[in-house]
C-alpha cells in the first residue's frame, strides 16, 4: 500500500520508530486498513420521535406568533388592556397549580422555591413594570417605526435562535432577555401606559413562565405536552390567521418546515452519514491511571 | 609613550623660570599652572608652594623649568640642569623657547631613583608628529626609547571658570570609574585659585606668571553686594519665620480652608515662592556647583518675575484701567450666561436633527436652565464688589507676574464655576449610564463579572434579576443619546477653560522653572558650562612637538535647560492623550490641576 513500497526482504516490517528498518519511513503493509473504524456510535433516529421533539421548537415559534398577534390586537385596539390583564391573570394562577400539582407529582425536587418567593418575585415583577410603564411609553417616541420594528424582530430572532430547547426550564439570560427587549420595544409603541404594562406581563408570562411549566409538563407528562405543542401550533396559526392570512400561511410553513420536512431529512440524510476512525487519529487520553499507581 | 604636558596659553612668553604645577595620577601628563621667576631662592619657592598647597588642597610641585632665553643671555644650560637637584623631582621637564620661534623643545631628565648620586640622562626630544602617519623624524633623533611629546595649550581662565558637565545618557556608574584624565586636570585647575592670587605688580619674594584676573577695581561692586547681602537674608528668613508661623496657625489646616488652599492656584503659587525664598535666604553659602547654579537661577527668575509684574501694575494703574475691566467683566459674564442659556434652549429642541427622548430633554435643559439663572443672580449681587476685588488683586502683581497669572486663573475658575458644574453633573450622569450600560450588558448575555479572578465568568441568573436588568438595559439604552448630547456639549466647554486654565498654569510654570542664568551664562560666558573639549593643531613646525590648543566646548541650549531646570510642583500631564480620550469617552471628570499635586495614583 506504500505509495514507494520495496519488495520485502526477509525482515517483517514493524510499525516502530526506533528501530532501523530496511524500509522508508513511509512505507505501510496490508493491515493499513483493517483498523479502519465507521461511523462509530451513532444514534439511529426515529422519525416520529425527532418529531416530538421538534414539537418543542414549533410551540416555541407559535408562541411568538400568539405575541405578535397579541400586540397587533392591543395596537388596533380590539383587545382592552384590562381584559389582556385579567385573561394573564387567570392563566397565571391556573399555570401555576398546575405547575404546583407537577411538582407534588415528582419528589425528587431538592431545591423548590417556597410560596412566598414566587409571590415576592411575582411582587417585584408587577410593581416594576408598573412603575416603568409611564418611562417605558415614551421610551421610543423620537426613534422612528421602522427601527423599533427592526430591532424587535432582530431580538424575536435571537430569541428563537439561542433558546435553550433541551433544558428550557431556567430560561436561558440571552434568550429571554432578547425576547424582553422586543417586547418593550413593541410595548411602547402601544398608545397608553396601561396596555405598556400589560403587553409587558403578557411577555413575561408567554416567554418567562410558560416553557418552565411546559418543561415540566414535558417530563411529567410527554403524551399531554404533545398535544399541548399541536394545541399551542394550531392557536398561532389561527390567531395571526385573524389578523394577516399571509402571515398565518407563513408560519403553517415553517412550521410544518421545522416539524415534519425537517426531522424527515434528519432521518433520511443520516444514511448518508460516514464517519471513518482508524489509528490515523490523534490520540485520545482515556483517564485510566490506574496502572500508574503501582 | 605620549607624555603630555598642559601648557597655560599666558605661559608662552613668560621669562624663564620654574613651572609648578602636577602630574596627573595614573596618567603620563603633567599640568602647568604658573611659572614663578628668576631670581629666587629656593628655601621661599618651596614655602610658598607648601602654603599654596595648604590653602588649596592641591599637591603642588615643582614641574621642571621653562627658559625663553631674550636676547644676550646664554649659557643657561646647565644652570637649569642644577636646578633639579635642588628641587629633586621623579622626571624634571626641561622647556625650551627659542626666541622667534613658535614651537618648544622639550627635554625629560629621568632621575635615577636606586642611588645618592643623580645620573641624569637626557634626551633631546624633536618630535613632529604629523596627522595620518605619526612618522617620527628629525635631526638628530634617536630611534627607539623617544617619548613623544605634545604640548596642549589651555586658557587658565576659561579652564579654572568652567564646569565640565558629565555626559548626559552615556555610560553610567560614574563611582565605578575614576575621573577621567580631562576632569581631573580641569577640577585642578579649579582648584589651585589660592595660587592664581598672586598679582603681577604684587612686592614680595616671588614673581609668577599666570592668568591674571582683569583687576579687583571692578569687583568692588560685588564685594559691596556680598556685604549687604547678609542682612538682607537675615531680614529675610525673619519674615519668612513670621509668614510660616502666619500659615501654621491652626484655622489654616481645618478642612475646607485647607481643601481650598490645595486647589487655588495663588496658593500653590505662594508656597512655591516661599520655598524659593527660603533656598535664597539659607545662611549657608551654596555648596556645590549645582546649589550654587539653583540659587542664581531662582533669583534671576524672582528678578525678572517681579520686574514684569511691576510693569504689569504700573499698566493696570494707569488710565483706570481697573475700573474698565471691572465694567467689562460683569456683562462678559451675563454675555457667557446668555450664550448658555441659548444653548441649552436649542439643545432642548431637535438639536441637529438628533432623536432625544423629549422628556429627559426638557428635565435636563429645565434643570440647567435654573442653575445659570442662580448663576447670573450670584454675578449680579456680586458686581459692586468686583472693582475692589480686582484693585487688590492688581496689588498681587507687586509680588510678581506669575502672582497675576495665577490669580487671574483661579478668578477664570471661578468665574466658569457653573460651566463645571454642569461638567460634573453631565460627566456623572453619562458615567453612570456608561457603567450601568456595560454591566447590564452583561447581564444581557447571561455573564458577570469576576472581581476575585478580574474577568468575565457566566452565571446563571434569577428570573427576577433578569427582567429587571433587561428593563434598565432598555431604558438606559435608549436614553443614553439624550445624556451623552448633554455630556458632550457641556465637556466641550469645560475643555475650553480647561485650556485656557492650562496655557496660564504652563506659564506660570515656565516663569517659574526656566534657568534664566544659566541660559545668560551659556549666551555670555558660553566656556562656564563645558560639555567637553576639541583640540586644534595650532603648529607643525618639523623638529618640534606638537602643539594643540584646547578649546572648550559649550553645553547645548537644551541640555542647559534640562540640566538647571528648577523642580517645580507641576509636572508636565502624565496622562497621554490616548488616556485622556479615554478617560473622557468613559465620563471621569478631567481636572487641570490633577496633574499638579504630587501625588501619584
Amino acid at each position: 500500500m506504500g505509495p514507494d513500497s520495496v519488495p520485502g526482504p526477509a525482515v517483517p516490517w514493524r510499525k516502530v520508530l526506533w528501530e532501523q528498518q530496511p524500509f522508508p519511513d513511509n512505507y505501510v503493509d496490508q493491515r493499513f486498513l483493517e483498523e479502519l473504524r465507521r461511523n462509530e456510535g451513532i444514534r439511529q433516529y426515529r422519525y416520529w420521535t425527532v418529531v416530538k421533539e421538534a414539537g418543542f421548537v414549533g410551540q416555541q415559534l407559535s408562541c411568538v406568533a400568539i405575541f405578535i398577534t397579541l400586540w397587533l390586537y392591543m395596537e388596533q385596539g380590539l383587545l382592552s388592556p384590562e381584559s389582556l390583564l385579567w385573561t394573564s391573570l387567570v392563566c397565571t394562577l391556573l399555570g401555576y397549580v398546575l405547575y404546583q400539582a407537577l411538582t407534588s407529582h415528582d419528589e425528587s425536587g431538592c431545591e423548590l422555591r417556597t410560596r412566598l418567593a414566587d409571590l415576592q418575585s411575582a411582587t417585584i415583577f408587577l410593581s416594576f413594570t408598573f412603575g416603568f410603564s409611564p418611562v417605558l411609553k415614551t421610551l421610543t417616541e423620537s426613534v422612528s417605526t421602522d427601527t423599533v420594528y427592526a430591532m424587535s424582530a432582530v431580538m424575536l430572532l435571537a430569541h428563537l435562535v439561542s433558546f435553550p430547547y433541551a433544558h428550557p426550564s431556567p430560561p436561558g439570560s440571552l434568550s429571554l432577555n432578547a425576547a424582553l427587549f422586543a417586547s418593550v420595544c413593541l410595548a411602547s409603541r402601544l398608545p397608553g401606559a396601561l396596555h405598556t404594562f400589560a403587553m409587558l406581563s403578557c411577555a413575561l408570562l408567554v416567554f418567562a413562565l410558560w416553557p418552565c411549566l411546559l418543561q415540566r409538563l414535558r417530563e411529567n407528562a410527554p403524551g399531554h405536552f404533545n398535544a399541548l405543542c399541536v394545541g399551542v401550533c394550531v392557536g398561532g396559526i389561527c390567531g395571526l390567521g385573524s389578523q394577516s392570512p399571509g402571515g398565518a400561511v407563513l408560519l403553517a410553513l415553517a412550521l410544518g418546515s421545522v416539524i415534519l420536512l425537517c426531522p424527515l431529512l434528519l432521518v433520511r440524510l443520516q444514511r448518508h452519514k460516514d464517519n471513518i476512525q482508524g489509528p490515523w487519529d490523534e490520540a485520545e487520553i482515556h483517564e485510566d491511571l490506574s496502572h500508574f499507581l503501582h | 609613550m605620549v607624555l603630555k604636558i598642559y601648557f597655560p596659553q599666558c605661559c608662552n612668553r613668560a621669562d624663564s623660570g620654574l613651572m609648578v604645577g602636577r602630574w596627573i595620577a595614573g596618567h603620563d601628563s603633567a599640568v602647568v599652572l604658573a611659572v614663578i621667576h628668576y631670581p629666587f631662592i629656593p628655601g621661599q619657592v618651596k614655602r610658598y608652594i607648601q602654603q599654596i598647597q595648604a590653602q588649596s588642597g592641591v599637591e603642588l610641585s615643582v614641574l621642571g623649568s621653562w627658559s625663553l632665553p631674550k636676547e644676550g643671555q646664554e649659557g643657561m644650560e646647565s644652570f637649569l640642569r642644577d636646578l633639579s637637584t635642588i628641587f629633586p623631582q621623579e622626571r624634571w621637564l626641561q622647556i625650551n623657547r627659542e626666541f622667534g620661534k613658535t614651537g618648544f623643545t622639550c627635554e625629560v631628565l629621568t632621575q635615577d631613583q636606586n642611588g645618592g648620586t643623580t645620573q641624569l640622562e637626557a634626551k633631546k626630544k624633536k618630535k613632529v608628529v604629523e596627522e595620518g602617519d605619526g612618522e617620527a623624524g628629525g635631526d638628530g633623533a634617536e630611534e627607539g626609547e623617544e617619548e613623544k611629546v605634545i604640548f596642549v595649550h589651555y586658557e587658565q581662565k576659561k579652564v579654572m571658570l568652567s564646569q565640565l558637565h558629565p555626559i548626559e545618557n552615556g555610560v553610567p556608574d560614574p563611582k565605578a570609574d575614576p575621573p577621567s584624565e580631562l576632569r581631573q586636570m580641569f577640577r585642578m585647575v579649579a582648584n589651585s585659585q589660592p595660587l592664581f592670587f598672586l598679582d603681577k605688580y604684587d612686592d614680595g619674594p616671588l614673581k609668577t606668571t599666570h592668568w591674571q584676573s582683569e583687576g579687583r577695581e571692578g569687583s568692588i561692586i560685588v564685594e559691596l553686594l556680598k556685604q549687604a547681602s547678609a542682612p538682607l537674608c537675615l531680614l529675610i528668613s525673619w519674615l519668612l519665620s513670621i509668614w510660616t508661623c502666619f500659615c501654621n496657625i491652626r484655622i489654616f489646616s481645618l478642612y475646607p480652608l485647607r481643601f481650598l488652599s490645595t486647589k487655588l492656584s495663588t496658593c500653590i503659587q505662594l508656597s512655591y515662592r516661599t520655598e524659593h525664598m527660603r533656598t535664597l535666604s539659607s545662611a549657608k553659602p551654596a555648596a556645590g556647583h549645582t546649589q550654587f547654579m539653583r540659587k542664581a537661577n531662582i533669583l534671576v527668575s524672582l528678578l525678572v518675575d517681579v520686574a514684569l509684574g511691576v510693569l504689569l501694575m504700573s499698566w493696570l494703574y494707569r488710565d483706570n484701567h481697573i475700573t474698565m475691566l471691572a465694567n467689562a467683566l460683569v456683562p462678559a459674564a451675563d454675555h457667557i450666561a446668555k450664550e448658555l442659556d441659548e444653548l441649552l434652549q436649542w439643545l432642548m429642541g431637535a438639536p441637529a436633527g438628533l432623536k432625544m427622548n423629549r422628556a429627559l430633554d426638557q428635565v435636563l435643559g429645565r434643570f440647567f436652565l435654573y442653575h445659570i439663572h442662580l448663576w447670573i443672580s450670584y454675578i449680579h449681587l456680586m458686581s459692586p464688589f468686583v472693582e475692589g476685588i480686582l484693585w487688590y488683586g492688581g496689588l498681587s502683581a507687586c509680588l510678581g507676574l506669575t502672582f497675576a497669572l495665577s490669580l487671574l486663573s483661579d478668578m477664570v475658575a471661578l468665574l466658569t464655576f457653573h460651566i463645571y458644574c454642569f461638567y460634573v453633573y453631565g460627566a456623572r450622569l453619562y458615567c453612570l449610564k456608561i457603567y450601568g450600560l456595560s454591566s447590564l450588558w452583561r447581564l444581557f448575555r447571561g455573564k458577570k463579572w469576576n472581581v476575585l479572578r478580574q474577568r468575565v465568568d457566566s452565571c446563571s441568573y434569577d428570573l427576577d434579576q433578569l427582567f429587571i436588568g433587561t428593563l434598565l438595559f432598555t431604558i438606559l439604552l435608549f436614553l443614553l443619546p439624550t445624556t451623552a448630547l448633554y455630556y458632550l456639549v457641556f465637556t466641550l466647554l469645560r475643555l475650553v477653560v480647561v485650556l485656557f486654565q492650562g496655557v496660564l498654569h504652563l506659564s506660570v510654570d515656565f516663569m517659574n522653572s526656566f534657568p534664566l542664568f544659566a541660559v545668560g551664562l551659556r549666551i555670555f560666558r558660553s566656556f562656564r558650562l563645558a560639555e567637553g573639549v576639541k583640540f586644534r593643531v595650532l603648529c607643525e613646525e618639523p623638529g618640534t612637538a606638537l602643539h594643540l590648543m584646547m578649546e572648550i566646548n559649550p553645553l547645548k541650549y537644551g541640555t542647559v535647560v534640562q540640566t538647571y531646570r528648577t523642580p517645580t510642583y507641576s509636572c508636565y500631564p502624565k496622562d497621554s492623550w490616548t488616556a485622556l480620550v479615554k478617560k473622557l469617552f468613559v465620563g471621569e471628570l478631567i481636572y487641570p490641576w490633577r496633574h499638579k499635586t504630587t501625588k501619584t495614583d
